[in-house]
């Protein structure tokens, strides 16, 4: 019975390997961004921008947009100020979108320069990056600064990007 | 209401029929206009026709194309080139591109022959072009014998005639299998004419591009974005050449149609005269001159546009010819696909039927406000 229950999960691990994607936030995959879509922090329509898209799902499965990671760490340090009642607690999963193949890869387990000539809509950014090597690649290409993991982004680290 | 309708029947009858009156002059008049809006039309749809081409041609485009240079001329490029720029981060894929082109000298025209990599066609048969089907009446099924690089004639089964949206594109193009290609052009095994590279993101195109010429010094990478504005300014300069020989015979028409509308002629004022001596209101006149300056730029207005279409996208714009083709004359013969733009055409109307119509009607009211008899005498 055990064995039965671990066969999908290696073809399923197996068909992640092979199609390259990313880990998931605990398995959740990333939801659609929609036309009508606004970022909480700024305000603007995020699906104009999908190269830049992140995205934070709540456990009662609600699942809000953001023109680029600055803005989802925003919110991500101090959810109520934007959404009164949100609570960091509740936050199930969190997406970014990756730098290099543009597509949505875990944001916990992401990677991040900081400082690059690499602008968002939303002026100076965090790049994400699903590995280390690309960040350290675009690190050196594109003049940035520092790499950083999604824990060690802190109001001290977001307030020079404004 | 209906009184009002048959008011401005009753009085573009009697414009109309004043008109034909004087014949010569007004169809003189009609004659020039109508060249004018002709001739206008035609480089406003033989512009947007072409820019719609380039679109076709630019979404086909590959993000970057990387051509090998030896003492500034074109090489063919080692395919191991390929495998060392897809390991190059943010690219998303590089393939080879085998293409090139045939002097086919019994037509005397030039054709593009290129290898087919995705659904190639069988060996021995190939895909031809529109243009080359015309020309050669080749249809499906038929055999076409061209002489291979060793001089050897090599003949190939027609399988399908391309129905491509852009004919500008596909007209002179044959496809080919991979071996077939090389078995005709020669063309060395481990090369290929240039790489095509896809970039995911777009910001990264210029990093990339960087990086290949770093990393093979005899490369030249060209971007998306530099094959567009090669585009543009083709283009833009072809249709700029149109324009300005487009620009003296619209000076001319302007300074007729301002003769023509300002000044009256003396019978024109003695009508004016007349009419409103036999109890015809200033207003009346008014709608009379505006109706006849505008049953003249109408007329004018859609003749012209007709010509226009035809002759830009039936006819392959046979008068503008010689300055579109410059860069190949060789090439067989294209229709452009038929675009109309409700835009253009608006344009179009008010640049020429709107101000047109406005310089009839101001020195009529000049004339009918005047006392009857003094224009009369």
């Amino acid at each position: 019975m055990a064995m039965a229950i671990r066969f999908p999960i290696t073809i399923l691990a197996m068909a992640l390997i092979l199609f390259a994607a990313p880990p998931l936030s605990a398995g959740f995959t990333p939801a659609k961004v929609g036309a009508k879509d606004k970022c909480p922090v700024c305000g603007m329509f995020v699906a104009k921008y999908p190269d830049f898209v992140a995205q934070v799902r709540f456990r009662d499965g609600s699942t809000f947009y953001f023109d680029g990671a600055k803005d989802m760490f925003k919110f991500y340090l101090d959810p109520s100020r934007y959404l009164p009642g949100r609570k960091v607690a509740d936050i199930v999963a969190a997406f970014v979108t990756s730098y290099y193949d543009l597509v949505m890869v875990d944001a916990i387990s992401a990677w991040y320069v900081v400082g690059s000539d690499v602008y968002g809509p939303m002026g100076r950014e965090l790049i994400p990056f699903a590995r280390e090597a690309e960040a350290r690649e675009f690190l050196k290409d594109h003049k940035g600064k520092r790499i950083v993991r999604f824990r060690e982004v802190t109001p001290a680290v977001l307030r020079p990007l404004d | 209401m209906r009184k009002l309708i048959e008011r401005q029947r009753n009085i573009l009858d009697f414009t109309l029929s004043s008109l034909l009156r004087r014949k010569g002059k007004n169809s003189a008049l009609l004659l020039v206009y109508t060249g004018t809006i002709f001739i206008l039309a035609s480089v406003l749809f033989l512009t947007g026709a072409l820019r719609r081409e380039a679109a076709l041609v630019l979404e086909a485009a590959p993000d970057i194309v990387v051509q090998r240079t030896m003492a500034g001329r074109y090489q063919p490029i080692p395919l191991a080139y390929a495998e060392e720029i897809g390991r190059i981060r943010g690219v998303a894929s590089v393939w080879p591109r085998l293409w090139g082109y045939h002097y086919d000298a019994a037509f005397r025209a030039n054709y593009t022959l290129m290898a087919q990599v995705e659904s190639p066609p069988e060996r021995g048969t190939i895909r031809i072009g529109s243009g080359i089907s015309r020309m050669r009446g080749a249809r499906r099924g038929d055999i076409i014998a061209l002489p291979g690089h060793d001089g050897q004639s090599r003949s190939f089964t027609v399988g399908q005639v391309l129905d491509h949206r852009s004919q500008l594109l596909s007209s002179d193009l044959m496809l080919l299998s991979e071996k077939d290609y090389r078995d005709f052009s020669g063309f060395p095994t481990d090369r290929a004419t240039d790489l095509a590279v896809r970039v995911r993101n777009p910001r990264e195109q210029s990093t990339v591009a960087e990086k290949i010429s770093r990393m093979y010094p005899d490369t030249r990478p060209i971007m998306r974005t530099e094959i567009l504005r090669t585009y543009d300014a083709v283009f833009g300069w072809r249709s700029g050449v149109v324009m300005l020989s487009f620009c003296g015979a619209a000076l001319a028409f302007g300074i007729f149609a301002w003769d023509k509308a300002t000044g009256l002629s003396a019978e024109e004022r003695k009508e004016i005269g007349i009419l409103k001596a036999v109890g015809w209101e200033t207003s009346d006149i008014l709608l009379m001159k505006g109706w006849e300056g505008m049953v003249i730029s109408l007329t004018a207005f859609l003749g012209g546009i007709l010509l226009a279409y035809a002759h830009v996208f039936l006819a392959s714009s046979i008068l503008f010819a010689p300055v579109l083709k410059g860069w190949s004359i060789l090439y067989p013969e294209f229709r452009l696909s038929p675009l109309l733009d409700v835009g253009q055409l608006a344009t179009l109307f008010f640049l020429t039927v709107v101000p047109y119509t406005v310089t009839t009607i101001v020195p009529s009211w000049r004339i009918a406000t005047v006392d009857p008899d003094s224009v009369m005498r």
